[in-house]
C-alpha cells in the first residue's frame, strides 16, 4: 500500500517543459531518495507535491484520496509537509513565533495567545533537533544551519504523515546532520514516509531504501538502493552518452602565451576559496559543477559585482585594485551575461534599440548628449550580426522569444569589443533552434580572439563548447581536464561532495 | 581595513541604539524637558504638560494603527485627509443648521465611516494589489476634495455641548483624549503580543514570501490593518475636533506626516517587520513638544517656523539610522 502516490505529472514554463509523465511512489515508514542533475525536475516535482505549484496535468494522492493541488496550507493539513531548500523563516521573529506563526496555539478563542505553551512545545522540538540555541533571539540573527533547523522545527510541528526534504544537509555541520538523521530515522519508526533529495549519494545510499531518478525532466527509474552501485546510479542521472559531433573537431588551439584572465587564490567566504584559473585568448574554459557550488558567484566578483576577501586578478597583464568595481572592469574590457536574463540582462520593457546601445551610450553620445543616428546605426548592424528577429529595433524586448533576448544580451557587449566575456548559462531557457546559433556565436567571439569563461549547468552543452573544464564542488576547484578527454561521468563524480565526517 | 573596524565599533553602538530606541527616546525626552524648563520654569507647569498631552493624544491613537500598517510594510498617507472628513461629516452631522443628529449617532456613524474609508484603503492595497503609495497618495487629495464639497465653503460653528464634551470634557481629573488614548494603547499592545494576528501581522512584514509559504491569510490581514487604521483615525478626530468650538476644511492637514514621522523616529522599521509600540508612544511626546519647547526657549517668533524642519530632520536621522543598522547586520 503505497501512501503518496504521483501520476504523470507534467509541468511546462513558457515553452519548456520541467517534467513530464512522472509518477513517483512512497510507502509508509520509507525514505524515498530523489536523485538528478541540476535543472532535471527535482524541485518542480516537490513544488507541486507541496503544493507550491499546481501541474499541467496528472494527479496526486494520499492512501488513495486525492490532494489539493496548489494549496499549500490545504496540503499541509492533510499531513504533506515540505522542507525547502531555502529555509522558509521570519527573520525578525523569534524561534517560538517562527514555529507557530498560522497554526497560533491560543486561548479564549484566539485572543489571548498560549504563549507558556508553545514555547514549551518549540523548546521541546528544538530539543530534539539537538539545538541549544536561545528560542528568544530573532532568527535574523541565527546561522543559517540554525535557520535550517527551525524550518525543519516547523516541518515537525505538524501531524505530518509524509516529510519533503530538499536539500537539509546542504547547509549543515556534520554534527547536525547526524541529528537530522536521527530525528528521519524517528519519524521513519513512527510511519513517516519521507521524501529524501540529496546530491550527497552517500547520504542516499545510507539513508534510503529506494531511489527515483529523474532525468531531464522524466523519470528514468526507480530502484531499491541496495540494488544500485554509486557509479551505476550517476549513469542513470546522466544517462545514454550523448553524441558530441563537434567534439571531435575540437581545436587543440595554439594558446598565446599570455592569459588574458588570470587568478590567484581568489577567496570570498562563504561562497568560494581558493580560487586559481586562467583563461587565454580565444579559448573557452568551461565552469562545471552543481547549483550552489559557487560558479555565478565567481564570474560576479571577478566582473567586480561582488567583494572579494583575498586574491588577485590579473587582467591582460594589468593587476586590478583593491575594490575594483564594474566600471573599472567594463573599461578594461570585460563583459558579462548574467544568470538571469529577464532580471539582470534586459531592461525588459524598453526597446531592443536602448538595451542594444546601453552599455555604449557614452561612446554613442557627442558633446551635446546622445545622438540618433549613430544609435541607430549600431542597432541596425548589431541585430544584423547578430541575428536577432525583431519586428523593429523599437520592439520591447520582453516582446521577443528568449533566444533573441539572450542575442540582444550578448550583442549589447560585442559592440564594446571586449577581451573577455564571462557567460553565465547563455542558454537557459532558450528553445534548440536559437541555442545552436547561440552556441556559433560564442564560438565566433572565441575564433576572434576573445577569452571566454563559460558557466552552464548543461554538460553536453560545457562538453561542446569548451576547450577546457574546470569543475568547482563547495566553492573549490575540484578538478580540470581538456574537454576531449572529459565526459558527463567524470565531471558529475568531481561536482558531487564527497562522502564526509556525517557518515562515518 | 582600519576605517572597515572603525565603522564595525560605530555600527555596534548604532545596533545597541535601535535595540533601546525607546529608552532611548524616553531619555531625549526628559534631557529636552530638563533644559528647557532650565531656561523658562513654566514650561513643568501642569497646564502646559496637560496641554501638550491633549495634543499629542490623536496622533499617539492614529499611530498606534500605522504603526501595524508600517510593520505589514505598507504606508498610509491618507490618514490626514481622512480626519478632515471625518470632522467635516461629523460637525454637518450634529450642527443643528445642517442635518442635527444626535450626538450618540453621530459618533457611532463617524466611526462606521472611518473604518469603511480605511477598508477600502485595504481592500484597494490587498485585494486588487494596488500598491499603498499610490492608492493612499490619491486618498490623500481626494479626501480633501471631499472634505471641501461638505464644508460647502464654510465653517461650521454651532457644535452642541454634547459632542464639545468629547473634546473638552474630562473623567477623573484627566481630559477624555488621554484615557482613549490610553485605552488604544493597552488595545494595542494586547493584540501585538497577545494575539494571533499580531504575530501574523510581524511575519508578513518580516517575509512575505515566506509568510506565503506558510499559508497565512496575507490579503485578509492587510484589509483588516488598513480598517483598523480607519477605525482609530475616526476615534482621534472624535476626541481632537471638538476641542475647539469651530470646524473647518484644514482639519487634519499635514497630520499623515507627523504620524508618519513618529512611526518612524519610534523605531519602526520602513521596511517591515519590526517595530515597538512604546518607541512610537515616546517619539509622539517628543515630537508634539518640539513646537511646544521651542516657543517657551524663548528664541523669539522666528523659532516656531522651525519646529517643522526639525520634525524632517529627525524623519531622516531616525531612517539613516534605520538603515545603517541593517546594512551593518547583513553585513
Amino acid at each position: 500500500m503505497s501512501a503518496l502516490q504521483a501520476k504523470q505529472i507534467s509541468r511546462s514554463y513558457g515553452g519548456t517543459r520541467a517534467l513530464s509523465e512522472v509518477s513517483i511512489e512512497l510507502l509508509p515508514g520509507s525514505i524515498h531518495a530523489l536523485c538528478g542533475e541540476n535543472g532535471a525536475g527535482k524541485s518542480t516535482l516537490i513544488k507541486i507535491l507541496s503544493g507550491v505549484e499546481t501541474p499541467d496535468s496528472g494527479e496526486v494522492t494520499l492512501n488513495g484520496q486525492p490532494i489539493p493541488l496548489g494549496r499549500v496550507h490545504a496540503v499541509e493539513q492533510i499531513g504533506i509537509v515540505a522542507v525547502h531548500q531555502e529555509p522558509v523563516v521570519f527573520p525578525h521573529l523569534n524561534t517560538v513565533d517562527n514555529l507557530f506563526v498560522g497554526r497560533e496555539q491560543s486561548k479564549v478563542g484566539g485572543l489571548w495567545l498560549n504563549k507558556k505553551g508553545m514555547r514549551e512545545q518549540a523548546c521541546q522540538i528544538m530539543h530534539s533537533l539537538g539545538e541549544a540555541f536561545s528560542l528568544d533571539i530573532p532568527v535574523g540573527q541565527l546561522s543559517l544551519a540554525q535557520r535550517q533547523m527551525v524550518s525543519m522545527g516547523r516541518a515537525l510541528l505538524h501531524e505530518c504523515r509524509i516529510l519533503i526534504l530538499d536539500e537539509p544537509t546542504a547547509s549543515l555541520s556534520a554534527r547536525e546532520s547526524r541529528s537530522l538523521f536521527a530525528t528521519m530515522d524517528r519519524l521513519q519508526q513512527q510511519g513517516v514516509g519521507i521524501l529524501y533529495v540529496s546530491h550527497r549519494l552517500e547520504e542516499v545510499f545510507q539513508l534510503a531504501q529506494q531511489v527515483t531518478i529523474l532525468r531531464d525532466g522524466q523519470c528514468a527509474g526507480t530502484q531499491p538502493t541496495s540494488s544500485l552501485s554509486r557509479s551505476e546510479l550517476i549513469r542513470m542521472m546522466v544517462g545514454r552518452p550523448v553524441d558530441n559531433p563537434s567534439r571531435q573537431q575540437k581545436k587543440t588551439k595554439s594558446k598565446s602565451d599570455k592569459p588574458i584572465l588570470k587568478i590567484r587564490g581568489m577567496r570570498r567566504d562563504p561562497v568560494f576559496q581558493d580560487i586559481h584559473l586562467e583563461v587565454y585568448a580565444g579559448e573557452i574554459l568551461g565552469l562545471s559543477g552543481l547549483v550552489g557550488a559557487g560558479r555565478s558567484e565567481i564570474a560576479r566578483a571577478i566582473f567586480g559585482l561582488d567583494p572579494v576577501d583575498e586574491g588577485e586578478i590579473w587582467f591582460e597583464g594589468r593587476c586590478l585594485p583593491e575594490g575594483f568595481t564594474i566600471q573599472d572592469t567594463m573599461a578594461m574590457g570585460m563583459a558579462m551575461v548574467p544568470e538571469d536574463r529577464q532580471r539582470e540582462g534586459l531592461v525588459l520593457p524598453a526597446s531592443v534599440e536602448d538595451n542594444l546601445t546601453l552599455p555604449s551610450l557614452i561612446e554613442l553620445s557627442g558633446w551635446m548628449g546622445m545622438h540618433r543616428k549613430p544609435r541607430h546605426e549600431a542597432s541596425r548592424s548589431l541585430i544584423e550580426q547578430m541575428g536577432i528577429k525583431t519586428a523593429s529595433r523599437a520592439s520591447s524586448a520582453q516582446s521577443l522569444s528568449g533566444g533573441n533576448q539572450q542575442k540582444i544580451v550578448l550583442g549589447k557587449w560585442v559592440y564594446r569589443q571586449p577581451r573577455l566575456f564571462i557567460l553565465d548559462e547563455p542558454t537557459r531557457g532558450v528553445d534548440v533552434g536559437a541555442k545552436e546559433e547561440v552556441h556559433r556565436m560564442i564560438e565566433q567571439l572565441a575564433a576572434g580572439g576573445s577569452a571566454i569563461l563559460l558557466i552552464s549547468s548543461d554538460m553536453p552543452e560545457i562538453l561542446r563548447l569548451s576547450d577546457r573544464i574546470l569543475t568547482l564542488c563547495q566553492g573549490r576547484i575540484k578538478g580540470e581536464i581538456a574537454s576531449h578527454e572529459a565526459t558527463q561521468e567524470i565531471l558529475l563524480q568531481w561536482a558531487l561532495p564527497e562522502e564526509r565526517d556525517a557518515l562515518s | 581595513m582600519k576605517d572597515g573596524f572603525q565603522g564595525l565599533r560605530l555600527g555596534k553602538w548604532m545596533l545597541g541604539l535601535l535595540k533601546q530606541r525607546a529608552a532611548g527616546l524616553f531619555c531625549f525626552t526628559f534631557l529636552a524637558l530638563g533644559l528647557v524648563s532650565l531656561i523658562n520654569p513654566a514650561f513643568l507647569a501642569w497646564g502646559n504638560l496637560r496641554d501638550i498631552a491633549v495634543q499629542a493624544a490623536p496622533v499617539c491613537i492614529i499611530s498606534c494603527g500605522l504603526m501595524l500598517v508600517l510593520v505589514l510594510g505598507e504606508i498610509d498617507i491618507s490618514v490626514g485627509s481622512m480626519m478632515g472628513v471625518l470632522a467635516a461629516s461629523m460637525g454637518a452631522m450634529v450642527s443643528a443648521t445642517r442635518w442635527g443628529l444626535s450626538p450618540w449617532i453621530a459618533v457611532i456613524l463617524t466611526l462606521i465611516l472611518g473604518t469603511l474609508m480605511g477598508a477600502l484603503n485595504g481592500w484597494l492595497i490587498a485585494y486588487l494589489r494596488v500598491p499603498s503609495i499610490m492608492v493612499t497618495l490619491g486618498m490623500l487629495t481626494a479626501l480633501r476634495g471631499v472634505t471641501e464639497v461638505i464644508m460647502g465653503g464654510t465653517w461650521i460653528t454651532d457644535l452642541p455641548p454634547g459632542i464639545r464634551y468629547l473634546g473638552t470634557g474630562s473623567w477623573m481629573g484627566l481630559p477624555i483624549c488621554l484615557w482613549v488614548c490610553a485605552g488604544v494603547i493597552v488595545l494595542s499592545t494586547w493584540l501585538i503580543h497577545r494575539t494571533p494576528l499580531g504575530r501574523r501581522i510581524f511575519a508578513i512584514g518580516s517575509q512575505p514570501r515566506a509568510a506565503h509559504l506558510a499559508g497565512l491569510p496575507i490579503q485578509r490581514v492587510k484589509f483588516l490593518v488598513f480598517a483598523w487604521t480607519g477605525f482609530l483615525t475616526a476615534l482621534a478626530t472624535l476626541v481632537s475636533v471638538p476641542q475647539l468650538s469651530v470646524v473647518d476644511s484644514g482639519i487634519g492637514v499635514g497630520m499623515e506626516l507627523l504620524v508618519v514621522t513618529c512611526v518612524v523616529v519610534g523605531g519602526t522599521s520602513v521596511s517591515g517587520g519590526t517595530g515597538h509600540l512604546s518607541g512610537v508612544v515616546f517619539a509622539v511626546l517628543l515630537m508634539t513638544m518640539i513646537s511646544t519647547l521651542l516657543i517657551f526657549m524663548k528664541l523669539g517668533e522666528n523659532a516656531t517656523y522651525w519646529s517643522r524642519a526639525i520634525q524632517g530632520l529627525f524623519i531622516l536621522g531616525a531612517i539613516l539610522l534605520d538603515h545603517l543598522v541593517r546594512s551593518k547586520k547583513s553585513s
